[in-house]
């Protein structure tokens, strides 16, 4: 897994939380390796823990205690002296905008405000990989937003994220690079960039000749993704796929029109989404 | 023209500042769930309500100590006729005060940590299940050794003080009770910290966990007294009281052998069973321990 912010996606039961454990070494890989920052996690899960920060997706907190002594306790409990524990609390509440409510119990606050409290738990100890479960659950859309823009400056910080979600908006906005779980399994894997451009997409519409236009366009090595009538009348739309760079897809796409003669309506890009590289089972 | 002044202040973004000092390994995280613990039990950083019962219990316990010094001192020219100040044998495990503590304090630091799904968050960081058994064992212990000991050493403190003979002769006559009484009540303290915390370790509820340590001592002494009425298994029922048990060790560590008044004196070989059996209720107490967070275990 690279550093910077890693999105990990994948259905109820794909595995995500399994991952975690495997990696804060509370459960062990039936076959093969865990290394947590060049760290053997089967052999020394405490070492490993200590580069660890982990943000659970329930809710987990001690409600009869403050937010700063919640978070200070946490931070002795990875080691951290005292004094640098409160100190480290204190600075990490403030930077997710708790500062002037961290004297109160956890029990009064809002679940955005909980959130916070489980973010900051995980960074106290100033760790090299956050692992952040749900971290937008439960929140409404402005609190979504501001823990969006939390998560996003933390690879500024030097810290690197794994940001376990089934929101793949949540990834697109913030994540260099996806990961796809499926049934334990790993199926899609890269930048997301390079995941968007693959599943780019150019729509062409033509008033006559569609199917031959389909035929062509396939015989050139484009992707063509019909679409319902495009097989049946002359007339229709199709898309081609693009990849990382579009202009010699585009150049083929005049080429086969003007070679056709065929009557061009329209010629339009359209935005990838996650959900469509996911469904499509991209892979680099 | 009016002139308007505008307001002055500055925005500071202090940002994220990477942590580049000490940081302790496995043996500080113990040390401070130990700490916390402490705290917790005896509401430390909490709201007063959760101060009083552990003081109030601790006051409690120490007015015996301050009554006996007080009529000492009063009656030390004039002895009372008929009166005869407590020991400190029988000082030792003061036994509805202390489990009324320990049925309250144990579940405080363990249950919550499983009702309010805390643990995920303890064991993200580098301890282990036995290191988590461990750091709570030794809080309840700590506090049950203090809160045996220190009306303990009030009640020596003020012996010596009020005595008619002097405080040195005083503690010349008493010097075995400065060993005697530590270990007495460090055996009281880890049986009744591994036995609430072990019960209390079974359920995510306090009120469950409390009435639980109360509903085992109290049935396992009706059990003791009917098998003692009884005389069922050789005269041996009140090994089977688990209130009573660390009673029959201390009397062994005062005396050398179980007391004459004891429901097991004259029972062949009951001083060695008694102390076989309160190291196996503490051996059984620890296990169910370590079974119940041997998730966590690497």
């Amino acid at each position: 897994m690279p550093r910077g912010l890693v999105g990990l996606v994948g259905a109820n039961g794909a595995g995500k939380t399994t991952l975690f454990r495997l990696l804060l070494g509370l459960a062990r890989p039936t076959e093969g390796t865990v290394e947590v920052c060049g760290h053997p996690v089967v052999s020394d899960p405490i070492g490993a823990r200590g580069r660890l920060g982990y943000m659970p997706e329930h809710d987990c907190l001690p409600l009869d205690q403050s937010a700063a002594d919640v978070v200070a306790t946490l931070g002795e409990l990875s080691g951290l002296p005292a004094r640098a524990a409160r100190q480290r609390a204190s600075e990490v509440l403030d930077l997710v905008g708790l500062d002037e409510a961290r004297f109160r119990p956890v029990g009064g606050f809002s679940t955005g405000m909980r959130q916070r409290v489980k973010l900051a738990q995980s960074l106290v100890a100033d760790p090299e990989l956050a692992l952040l479960d749900e971290p937008t659950a439960g929140l409404d859309p402005t609190g979504r937003e501001e823990m969006l823009v939390l998560v996003a400056r933390l690879a500024s910080f030097g810290i690197s994220v794994l940001l376990a979600t089934h929101l793949l908006d949540d990834v697109a906005r913030v994540c260099d690079h996806v990961l796809m779980l499926d049934a334990g399994r790993l199926v899609v894997a890269g930048p997301t960039e390079t995941l968007l451009h693959q599943t780019g997409k150019f729509t062409v519409e033509v008033n006559a000749g569609v199917g031959r236009l389909t035929r062509a366009l396939t015989e050139r090595g484009l992707t063509v993704v019909a679409g319902e009538a495009a097989m049946d009348g002359e007339a229709g739309a199709i898309d081609v796929v693009v990849g990382p760079d579009a202009e010699p897809v585009l150049d083929t796409i005049r080429d086969v029109l003007a070679d056709l003669g065929l009557p061009l309506h329209r010629l339009s890009s359209r935005a990838a989404s996650l959900d469509e590289a996911f469904s499509g089972g991209g892979e680099l | 023209m009016t002139e308007v002044r505008a307001a002055r202040g500055a925005v500071y973004d202090r940002g994220y500042r990477p942590y580049d000092g000490a940081r302790g390994g496995r043996r500080a995280a113990v040390l401070a769930l130990y700490k916390a613990s402490i705290r917790r039990a005896i509401g430390l950083r909490r709201t007063w309500r959760q101060k009083v019962l552990p003081f109030g219990l601790l006051a409690v316990v120490s007015i015996p100590a301050a009554v006996n010094v007080g009529i000492g001192y009063a009656t030390r020219n004039s002895p009372l006729e008929g009166f005869s100040f407590f020991t400190y044998r029988e000082y030792v495990g003061v036994s509805s005060s202390l489990l009324l503590f320990v049925a309250v304090c144990a579940p405080d630091v363990i249950c919550p940590d499983r009702r309010q799904r805390v643990l995920p968050l303890i064991f993200a960081r580098p301890l282990t299940g036995s290191d988590y058994v461990l750091a709570k064992l030794g809080a309840i212990g700590t506090i049950v050794f203090a809160f045996s000991f220190l009306p303990q050493v009030l009640l020596f403190v003020g012996q010596t003080l009020v005595s008619k003979d002097g405080s040195l002769e005083y503690v010349k006559d008493n010097a075995d009770v400065l060993w005697k009484v530590p270990v007495a009540v460090l055996a009281l303290a880890a049986y009744y910290a591994a036995l609430s915390l072990a019960v209390s370790s079974l359920t995510a509820r306090r009120v469950v966990a409390g009435a639980a340590v109360f509903g085992v001592t109290i049935i396992s002494s009706i059990v003791a007294a009917i098998l003692h009425e009884a005389d069922a298994v050789g005269g041996r029922g009140p090994l089977f009281n688990v209130l009573g048990l660390p009673l029959l060790v201390r009397d062994l560590i005062f005396e050398g052998h179980l007391h004459e008044e004891s429901d097991l004196a004259g029972v062949a070989g009951a001083g060695a069973l008694a102390v076989a059996v309160y190291f196996a209720v503490l051996a059984l107490s620890v296990g169910v321990l370590l079974w119940r967070y041997r998730w966590a275990e690497p």
